[in-house]
C-alpha cells in the first residue's frame, strides 16, 4: 500500500495494513534540510524539501504546506514581521482591521496572485510533481476565529463577540469567501486534503463557538466539500468544551491537542470520527523518552479506537529528539488500526 | 450612596460604563478609593478568575471584565498615587524577547491588577535590557516572563542571566509562564515561581510579595 493509497482507505473506513502517520512538522522539517524559518515560510522549494525529507526520514504519510498563520493577512495587506529562526507573524498593533469600517472595503485577494498564498499554492504543485504518488498532500488554510484574529488583532476580537456581534459575523462571512477561494486553488494544484488551523477557537468556550464560531467552520467545510476536498480540522488548545460541535462539522479528520482527552472525544463525536493526535508535544514527545512516547500513543489509540491516526497533539517542537519521534512513528508502522 | 454591590456586579459582568459611573459617583461623595479597590474591585476580579478557573468564564468574558475594572482604575489611580498609598506590589509583565503572542501575558497583567498590583505592561518582544530598565526605573519587585513557542523559552534563561549581571536579581522574584513552560524548567533557569494558569500566577504574584 502507498501512503496515499493507506491514509484515503482508512478515511473511507476499508482495511489498512498499519495506523496511517501524519504529526505535524514545520519547525522540526525546516531544520531536517538546516534552512532558516525565514526561507521554510516565504520559499516554496525550501519548505517542499524540508516536508519530502522528514516524510522519508521518519515515514510519515503526508507533507503538507503549513509554515505560519500569516499567509491570507499577509495578502490581504496586513503588517506581518519576518524572523530568521521564527514563524511569520502578525504585527497586532497594526492590525489590518483595527479600524472596523475598513472591512467593507477589503477586497479578496488572488490566491494566484503572486503572493504568500501562490507560494503555497506552489508547494502543492511541486508535490505532486514529487511525491503526489505516493503521499497524501495536505493544503492549508485558516479558520473562521483564526483569520478574524489575525486581521483585526485577537485581544479585540475576544471582545468584539459582546461589543460588535453584527461586525464578528460579517468578518466571519468575509474570511470564508476568502478561505474557500484558497482552498479551491489547493485542492486545483493537488492538495488531497485541506488542513484547518482555527486555533483561537479554544479560547471562546462553548457558548460563543456554538452561536459565532461554528455556523461559520460547517459552511468553509461544506465549501471545501463542494469543492472536491477533504478537511483535516485542528485548534491549538482546550477544545475539551467544544469537542461536540466538532464533531458535527462532517471534517474527515479531527486533530486534537493534547488538553482535550481522546476517550472524551471519542464519546462525543461518536465511534466513526476518524480522530488524529495526540499526546503532549512538549512534555512528552520534547522532553520525554522513546518508551514515554510509545505508552502515550499507545494511550491515545486506545482511547480513540480504531479509527485512528498517529500525530502528536500539535506541531512537532523543531529540538523533538528524533529518537523520540521515530518512537511516535514506530508506533504506527508497527501497529493496525 | 451609590449601591457598591453593584460594583462588584458590573466588574464582573464587563460592564464598563457602569462600573465607571458608579465609581465616579461613589468617589464623588467620598467613598475611600481604597475601599472600592479592596472590598469591591478585588473581590469581582477574584471572582472572575474563579469563574475562569472553572470554565464558566472565558477568554473574552475575562478581557471585558478587566476592561470594566480598568475603567475604574482610570479614576481611582491618581487619587491613590496622590495620597501616597502603595500597591500590593509592582510587576514589570511581557513576553520575552522573540515571542509576539501575548493573549496569555494579558490575562495575567488583567489579574494581577485586579489583585491590587501595579503593572507595567512591556507588552511583546520584550529584551532582557527592558526588564532591567523597568526594575531600576520603576522599582518593579516581580519580573514576569511568558512564552509560547519552545523556541523563545531560552529568552528566559537570557533574561535572569542578564538580571544577574546588571546587579538587581535579588531585587525582584521572577516568575514564568507560557504553554511549553514546566515547573522543571523554572527550576533549571532559576525562577523564583512557575504557574500553569493566570490564577495560579496571581496567587504565586502575592506569596512573592509577602512579607517573610
Amino acid at each position: 500500500m502507498t501512503s496515499r493509497e493507506r491514509v484515503l482507505a482508512h478515511l473511507a473506513g476499508r482495511p489498512v495494513d498499519r495506523l496511517p502517520l501524519m504529526p505535524i512538522t514545520m519547525m522540526f522539517a525546516c531544520a531536517q534540510v538546516g534552512a532558516r524559518y525565514r526561507d521554510y515560510c516565504t520559499d516554496y522549494r525550501v519548505l517542499v524539501e524540508g516536508q519530502i525529507r522528514t516524510a522519508e526520514a521518519f515515514g510519515f504519510d503526508y507533507v503538507n504546506t503549513m509554515s505560519d498563520p500569516a499567509r491570507e493577512a499577509a495578502d490581504c495587506g496586513a503588517t506581518v514581521e519576518y524572523f530568521d529562526h521564527q514563524p511569520v507573524a502578525i504585527v497586532e498593533d497594526q492590525a489590518l482591521l483595527a479600524d472596523k469600517t475598513k472591512l467593507a472595503a477589503l477586497k479578496i485577494p488572488d490566491p494566484l496572485g503572486g503572493g504568500r498564498m501562490h507560494n503555497g499554492i506552489k508547494a502543492l504543485a511541486l508535490y505532486r510533481e514529487r511525491v503526489g504518488q505516493d503521499k497524501i498532500i495536505e493544503g492549508w488554510i485558516e479558520g473562521p476565529i483564526a483569520e478574524a484574529a489575525d486581521l483585526r488583532g485577537i485581544n479585540t476580537l475576544m471582545m468584539d463577540f459582546f461589543d460588535d456581534p453584527v461586525f464578528v459575523r460579517d468578518l466571519f462571512a468575509f474570511i470564508v469567501e476568502l478561505e474557500l477561494r484558497f482552498a479551491g486553488e489547493q485542492i486545483k494544484a493537488g492538495a488531497d486534503l485541506i488542513g484547518v488551523g482555527d486555533a483561537a477557537a479554544s479560547l471562546v468556550g462553548p457558548q460563543l463557538y456554538d452561536e459565532f464560531v461554528w455556523p461559520y467552520e460547517k459552511q468553509l467545510v461544506d465549501g471545501i466539500h463542494a469543492l472536491g476536498g477533504r478537511v483535516r480540522l485542528h485548534i491549538c488548545g482546550n477544545t475539551r468544551r467544544i469537542l461536540e460541535g466538532l464533531g458535527k462539522l462532517g471534517c474527515e479528520v479531527v486533530d486534537l491537542d493534547s488538553l482535550a482527552p481522546i476517550e472524551e472525544a471519542r464519546q462525543k463525536m461518536g465511534p466513526d470520527a476518524v480522530l488524529l493526535g495526540n499526546l503532549n508535544p512538549v512534555a512528552v514527545l520534547r522532553n520525554g523518552d522513546p518508551a514515554g512516547v510509545t505508552a502515550a500513543i499507545a494511550e491515545c489509540h486506545r482511547q480513540a479506537g480504531p479509527r485512528f491516526i498517529v500525530g502528536a497533539g500539535c506541531e512537532v517542537p523543531r529540538d523533538t529528539p528524533a529518537a523520540n519521534l521515530r518512537a511516535l512513528c514506530s508506533y504506527a508502522h508497527g501497529h493496525r488500526p | 450612596m451609590p449601591d457598591l454591590k453593584k460594583l462588584y456586579d458590573s466588574v464582573v459582568s464587563g460592564d464598563a460604563k457602569t462600573t465607571q459611573a458608579i465609581t465616579q459617583q461613589a468617589l464623588a461623595e467620598g467613598v475611600d478609593p481604597l475601599k472600592l479597590v479592596n472590598e469591591h474591585m478585588v473581590p469581582a476580579m477574584d471572582e472572575v478568575g474563579r469563574r475562569f478557573e472553572a470554565n464558566e468564564y472565558f477568554v473574552p468574558e475575562l478581557l471585558i471584565s478587566a476592561r470594566a475594572m480598568k475603567a475604574a482604575l482610570e479614576l481611582i489611580r491618581p487619587l491613590l498615587v496622590a495620597r501616597g498609598d502603595k500597591p500590593v506590589g509592582r510587576v514589570a509583565i511581557g513576553t520575552v524577547k522573540g515571542d509576539l503572542h501575548d493573549i496569555g501575558k494579558n490575562l495575567v497583567a488583567s489579574l494581577l491588577e485586579g489583585g491590587g498590583f501595579e503593572v507595567i505592561d512591556l507588552g511583546v518582544n520584550v529584551s532582557p535590557e527592558k526588564f532591567i530598565e523597568t526594575v531600576n526605573t520603576k522599582q518593579a519587585n516581580i519580573v514576569a516572563m511568558s512564552a509560547l513557542l519552545t523556541t523563545t523559552m531560552p529568552s528566559m534563561k537570557t533574561t535572569i542571566d542578564a538580571l544577574k549581571a546588571a546587579g538587581v536579581r535579588n531585587k525582584v522574584k521572577v516568575l514564568i509562564g507560557g504553554a511549553p513552560i514546566t515547573q522543571k524548567y523554572a527550576d533549571e533557569i532559576g525562577a523564583d515561581g512557575y504557574s500553569e494558569n493566570a490564577v495560579g500566577a496571581v496567587a504565586l504574584a502575592k506569596k512573592s510579595v509577602a512579607p517573610a
